[in-house]
């Protein structure tokens, strides 16, 4: 081929390109910025990436993402072990700790179900949370999906799952965002703040 | 064409069927309304926090919605809900149903032609849902869906050959697209047995209101062929299967609530 870049930086583009939210234009400006700055720079990215692939694993516990298994969360002796709080991603985790008020244990779903996508409960791993509660100990599963309708159905669909295995399912409350805008909330948000409203 | 030749916003009427993300903070939507038929735009910043929109872009929420013409994709300027169907969505089985009328609407639906036959019988069955009405009113959704689009099943008359039908057991030919007499059989290709019950059930969906059809009390079983019945005119219609039919039997599934 005449007149494209030479085949490394090509495949570079196309690589960067790959990646979500990337364009051919940033796919392009991200190359040539690679290929200004010093190697160690380079090398340092090259090998980040492989790490992440080759160092991280799957929690066999909780499904989240870890270098060592068990991860850190269900190693902690101090977390309680009778509450699981149920996310979506494993990134979902992160948010959860930063507000500081949760101290009990994970489990990541990687995933919502989604009907339209064809995105069903097999392609999340509900199995593993399902034998954790069976294995016992548990008394509180939290549902901490996004307040979405995908959200809102893979919650309910794991109710109904585990409710015949005798565990409190809930679900996190929703309201109005701090910073919030009346005038701009949608009804469900505003009604369901309402029913949740407390005394001052 | 220059801006002032034609308006640079409008206005419609909708209902969100379908959500796609698009870069850090995008989304793309697909809605359904009575004088836009279905088109897909575009809402930017719709995944923040604070954006204005997110709650009224909701899949399965009728808004009145503001858009302006964009280069490939118009983009939301202004959303309100006008229906959330909170019942709806607060309940997985009947949050099943909806997204099943929603995917065979996304699916029958040619880009921007308006159907407002289809968008009134699709508010109407959402509606219904949200007011507690039996699953089966699905089914009235899939024959009046089926008309309304161009594919009304023939009930009357054989599909075939146009003669009388016996009052009897009688098959049912999606190829055909209705009812076959015994003689036209073998050239109606595959097709399911319906009974007399069940092509009763099918004809009064077709004459009745959608309250009268919710009123109907039908056994499981009697539901279930009706359902079966209707499904296969649907995937031959459509020409493939639909993902949220999968869903709805994963619910079905499921252990009942308690």
């Amino acid at each position: 081929m005449t007149g494209g870049p030479p085949e490394p930086i090509a495949r570079l583009i196309e690589s960067f390109n790959r990646l979500p939210g990337i364009g051919p234009k940033s796919a392009q400006r991200l190359a040539y910025h690679i290929l200004r700055v010093p190697e160690h720079e380079a090398a340092a990215l090259a090998n980040a990436i492989l790490d992440v692939k080759q160092r991280i694993v799957l929690c066999s516990v909780c499904m989240n993402i870890t270098e060592s298994d068990p991860c850190s969360y269900c190693q902690d002796p101090r977390r309680d072990g009778s509450i699981i709080c149920v996310v979506e991603q494993a990134l979902d985790i992160l948010a959860v700790e930063r507000a500081g008020a949760f101290r009990g244990r994970y489990h990541v779903l990687h995933g919502v179900i989604n009907p339209m996508d064809g995105i069903g409960p097999e392609h999340l791993r509900l199995r593993e949370l399902i034998e954790r509660v069976r294995a016992g100990g548990v008394e509180e599963v939290i549902m901490a999906t996004n307040p979405s309708l995908e959200g809102e159905a893979t919650a309910m669909y794991v109710q109904r799952l585990l409710g015949p295995l005798g565990v409190k399912v809930t679900r996190l409350a929703r309201g109005l965002p701090s910073g919030a805008d009346l005038e701009y909330t949608d009804d469900v948000t505003l009604a369901r703040a309402l029913e949740g409203r407390q005394e001052m | 064409m220059t801006l002032s030749a034609r308006a640079r916003v409008y206005k419609t009427d909708g209902v969100i069927i379908r959500r796609r993300n698009l870069g850090e903070a995008d989304s793309i939507f697909t809605v359904f309304s009575g004088d836009q038929g279905k088109f897909d735009a575009i809402a930017r910043g719709v995944r923040k926090a604070r954006s204005h929109m997110r709650g009224h872009l909701e899949p399965l929420t009728r808004s009145s919605l503001m858009l302006a013409h964009g280069r490939t994709l118009d983009v939301f300027t202004q959303a309100q809900t006008i229906h959330a169907y909170r019942a709806v969505r607060e309940d997985l089985d009947r949050t099943a149903s909806a997204l099943y009328c929603a995917e065979l609407v996304d699916q029958i639906s040619a880009e921007r032609v308006p159907n407002p036959e289809l968008f009134a019988l699709f508010v109407s069955i959402l509606d219904a849902l949200e007011g507690s009405a039996p699953a089966h009113v699905v089914q009235y959704f899939e024959l009046r869906l089926l008309a309304a689009s161009g594919y009304e099943i023939q009930l009357d008359r054989c599909a075939v050959c146009d003669g009388r039908l016996a009052e009897e057991e009688t098959v049912l030919s999606p190829a055909a697209g209705g009812l076959v007499c015994r003689g036209c059989r073998p050239a109606a290709g595959q097709g399911r047995i319906i009974s007399v019950r069940g092509i009763k059930v099918l004809r009064f969906a077709r004459g009745a209101t959608l309250e009268a059809f919710a009123g109907l009390r039908m056994d499981a079983g009697l539901a279930r062929e009706v359902q079966a019945a209707l499904s296969s005119v649907v995937v031959h219609t459509l020409e493939r299967e639909l993902n949220t039919e999968r869903h709805l039997a994963d619910v079905a599934r499921l252990p009942a609530r308690d």
